[in-house]
């Protein structure tokens, strides 16, 4: 019988050989065989092309094809963009096409320190395009689409005064005027209504976040928030402002990046240390030293923080007490001198403002309008709220309530409210209590604004 | 081939070769015990065994899964670091820069699983051709510590990728196990170095499962494989129930010097049986245990080059998936445990393996074994088919019916559009 004839198998030994052969090849073919490999090539064959002299063709056919990365050990990073990306470096590349195309502007963030992902986003570890792209299955970092990348500054600089994402301050602005602080917090100031946004960049795309401006419903359909009527420019930059919140902390020397010296944090400074008391600013304020409106311009940047480190070495006989400010504090206060020619930053020192316009800033600060309406002049829907299914606007509370009974309400919220009809779910938005947010101050400022918001002669004479 | 047998006569090659390519049945017989790869084998065996259908070649798929996933396994410790925050980055890395890392990674992963489902199957073969009765009782017990072992392997090195599929699979199986009464949550703290899983949890299953359980399965694999030779081979279908046709073959020497080789303790051997029963171990039986590695070769190196292992999100213990699943071959005592924790997560896994050990001592009847599904054996085979649908019934519920909050899903139904992030 054939069982016993072993040569039988010898067909079946061929087979699965060969099966096995070709299963081998093609795992080399798959591993040898990669995307990246022929872009080298690619850059290889232009550097060839482009150059001139026998010396530059040898270097140019002697470039390695091989994996090219940048570890950033500090961030927990490692970028393989380069691998294809060959000439982010090379100005003569630009307005190459892809992937071979010169990154413009990067000598404030050189690669050997940045890598690329930390402000693209993406995957790093990637060799393959749409792996590295990361619009993939398990990724939840694709690259930030190139219209949201000054998202990515807000990581590490402060939104405001920058002068190079001005998109970003602008998406601030949108967000800190339009009252979303009212039910949202972010770094740790803000309502209860709705979700934290500290980390909301990193969670969320572009896409979804627009959809979710111009009707929350549509993406999460439980959503209390009322629709947003942004214009396209503004929703683009609140959308850019969201991205920009992703909750990265950044460890040792990007940190300092965090602190870069901003007028803002000088105006803060020059409040908080009572220059106001010698100085003024815009015609109020101290009279013992200068006025300061326009020192911005006579006197130059060096001057300005020699003055702070050591007053009398550039004023001799000054009266200004050396402060002992650090380098930082220096660079902050020097930048918010040479930025005073924006009159907002300067008459918006809280010491240089009446109790209303005081009021106003704090009303603005705690997000009050995104709730009650720009300058509390109501409007935004309340689904089944008894007060016309909408949250009251604030024009005469100056009539129902005296001030103490208006700071009593702030302070404890109200968080039930009187539905139109009890059979139909409950009004979404409520007033939280502001009372371990809003400081008594504060509180004193805010109730003077609103009282001021009473249209004038318009007494109904209770 | 002129070369070949140069060196097969030089001295070298005789002291590495002894017998070479046999052309004597003497020499095919002293191929066998001279050899150390081989002599675990037989000199003759029964014609019978050559047939695919007498086992179907499950443990010995099983075996060769287990020598890839050794092969594999200690390529990839060449890059895996167990540690919390480098462990995903080794996947990544073998995934795009090392060299045919993927490959690897994707073959270890497939014959894992292959290789659970395979001693799986072989452990029906033993039950439905009763070869699990005396003398074998004892080499039975081996194997459902293997089959322990395998599971054990394949949950250690579930983890491992420390990816979101690794660490939310290795959460529920561990809080399986705490469902066990009194030493339950103990169980789990032993098990995960902790009260949930983090570095030590990795770190420990790493240690198990790249030493202790293939130390253990080594040496238990072995007992197993010398426990056949011991026991007689094969079983084999008492007197008389051989139905396998007797077949005419060439004339063989009657002088057996190779006779004494197979003496063994066993009864069911071929003692006192017609040589006609019996051909050379070589080549018939080598060439078809090769056949059959090439073969097993063949399609895990298929699977590993068509369809890459999973890898998820990196693992984030705030962020639980919906629903979070343990690996496949536990997702029945899952769904069990989503009725009730104690019968589910306890009874019935303790039922089971206590039913298995015993049942070789139960079931002392001696006919049927060597046979499928033997008419006497109605009521075991009944009984042991029931208990084989209900777990594969719940496993493929677990699997593919199971949706957000363990909720029924219609798998072909399309999934709801699920909201971006989590």
């Amino acid at each position: 019988m054939s069982l016993e004839n072993p040569r039988r198998l010898y067909p079946a030994f061929i087979l699965l050989g060969a099966a096995v052969c070709i299963l081998v090849a093609a795992a080399y073919y798959r591993d040898e065989f990669r995307q990246w490999k022929d872009i080298q090539r690619q850059f290889i064959r232009e550097e060839m092309r482009r150059a001139s002299t026998p010396q530059q063709r040898l270097l140019a056919r002697n470039i390695p094809v091989q994996i090219r990365q940048v570890v950033l050990p500090e961030l927990r990073r490692v970028d393989r963009c380069t691998t294809c990306h060959m000439a982010v470096e090379d100005p003569s590349y630009g307005g190459f096409p892809q992937p071979l195309a010169y990154h413009p502007l990067h000598d404030q963030h050189p690669f050997e320190r940045f890598g690329c992902t930390v402000c693209h986003r993406g995957q790093g570890h990637a060799t393959t395009t749409a792996d590295a792209h990361g619009h993939v299955p398990y990724w939840d970092q694709p690259m930030l689409p190139l219209r949201y990348i000054q998202a990515s500054c807000g990581q590490c600089h402060e939104a405001a005064d920058n002068p190079a994402a001005p998109e970003l301050a602008r998406g601030e602005q949108v967000f800190e005027s339009n009252g979303c602080r009212g039910c949202h917090k972010l770094g740790g100031v803000g309502g209860v209504i709705g979700p934290e946004l500290d980390r909301v960049g990193g969670r969320r795309s572009a896409d979804w976040l627009m959809a979710h401006f111009r009707s929350p419903a549509s993406v999460t359909p439980d959503s209390a928030m009322p629709p947003q009527k942004f214009s396209q420019a503004d929703l683009e930059a609140i959308t850019l402002f969201m991205l920009s919140q992703t909750g990265a902390s950044m460890t040792g020397f990007y940190t300092s990046m965090k602190v870069v010296p901003s007028a803002a944090q000088g105006r803060h400074l020059f409040q908080q240390k009572g220059c106001i008391g010698c100085h003024s600013l815009g015609g109020k304020g101290g009279s013992i030293g200068p006025a300061l409106d326009d020192v911005g311009m006579r006197r130059a940047p060096e001057w300005i923080m020699r003055h702070f480190r050591d007053p009398q070495s550039v004023t001799p006989g000054s009266v200004m007490p050396k402060f002992g400010f650090n380098e930082s504090e220096v660079l902050a206060l020097t930048e918010f001198l040479l930025h005073l020619r924006d009159q907002n930053l300067a008459l918006s020192l809280p010491s240089l403002m009446s109790p209303v316009e005081r009021g106003k800033e704090i009303f603005r600060k705690f997000g009050c309008a995104g709730c009650h309406g720009q300058d509390g002049k109501g409007g935004v829907p309340n689904p089944n709220a008894k007060t016309g299914e909408q949250v009251p606007a604030l024009l005469h509370v100056a009539d129902g309530y005296t001030r103490e009974e208006l700071v009593k309400f702030i302070t404890m919220g109200r968080h039930q409210v009187d539905a139109l009809d009890a059979k139909r779910p409950a009004p979404p938005l409520y007033m939280p209590a502001w009372g371990a947010v809003i400081e008594p101050a504060e509180m004193a400022d805010l109730a003077s604004y609103i009282f001021s918001l009473k249209p004038k002669g318009d007494d109904l004479g209770f | 081939m002129k070369a070949w047998k140069w060196f097969e006569g030089s001295r070298v090659g005789r002291s590495v070769f002894r017998v070479g390519i046999p052309r004597s049945n003497l020499e095919r017989a002293q191929a066998m015990v001279s050899s150390f790869l081989l002599h675990v084998q037989p000199a003759k065996v029964n014609r019978r065994t050559l047939r695919p259908a007498t086992t179907l070649g499950l443990g010995l798929i099983s075996l060769y899964l287990l020598g890839i996933l050794t092969v594999t396994g200690i390529l990839l410790m060449f890059y895996y670091v167990p540690a919390t925050d480098r462990a995903y980055d080794a996947m990544k890395d073998l995934q795009y820069v090392v060299s045919a890392g993927l490959v690897i990674r994707n073959m270890h992963r497939w014959a894992a699983h292959l290789m659970v489902l395979f001693v799986m199957l072989h452990l029906c073969r033993v039950f439905y051709t009763g070869a699990y009765k005396r003398p074998r009782e004892f080499n039975w017990l081996v194997g459902i510590a293997l089959f322990l072992l395998t599971l054990g392997l394949s949950f250690t090195g579930y983890l491992l990728p420390w990816d979101q599929l690794a660490f939310w699979a290795i959460t529920v199986g561990a809080n399986i196990a705490a469902y066990a009464p009194v030493v339950g949550p103990e169980l789990k703290f032993l098990i995960l170095g902790g009260n949930s899983v983090g570095q030590e949890a990795l770190i420990r299953f790493y240690t198990l499962h790249v030493i202790v359980l293939p130390a253990l399965m080594a040496f238990m694999v072995s007992v197993h494989l010398w426990r056949v030779r011991k026991d007689g081979g094969l079983a084999r279908p008492e007197e008389g129930a051989d139905r396998l046709e007797r077949i005419d073959v060439e004339h063989l020497p009657t002088n057996k010097s190779y006779g004494l080789m197979e003496l063994t303790r066993s009864t069911s051997l071929q003692v006192g049986k017609n040589p006609e029963d019996e051909v050379f171990s070589w080549p018939h039986l080598v060439f078809r245990e090769m056949l059959l590695l090439l073969a097993v070769i063949a399609v895990v190196l298929f699977l590993a080059v068509f369809w890459n292992a999973p890898l998820e999100e990196v693992a984030n213990a705030i962020h639980p998936p919906n629903p979070a699943k343990a690996p496949w071959y536990f997702l029945g005592l899952q769904e069990l445990v989503s009725y009730s924790a104690f019968w589910g997560g306890v009874v019935a896994p303790a039922v089971l393996v206590t039913a298995l050990v015993m049942l070789p001592y139960l079931d002392r009847q001696a006919v049927g074994a060597g046979r499928w599904f033997a008419r006497e054996r109605r009521l075991a085979n009944t009984v042991f088919t029931i208990f084989l649908i209900i777990a594969v019934v719940l496993t493929v519920i677990g699997s593919v019916f199971r949706g957000p909050n363990w909720g029924w899903v219609k798998p072909w139904a399309q999934p709801p559009a699920v909201t971006e992030g989590h």
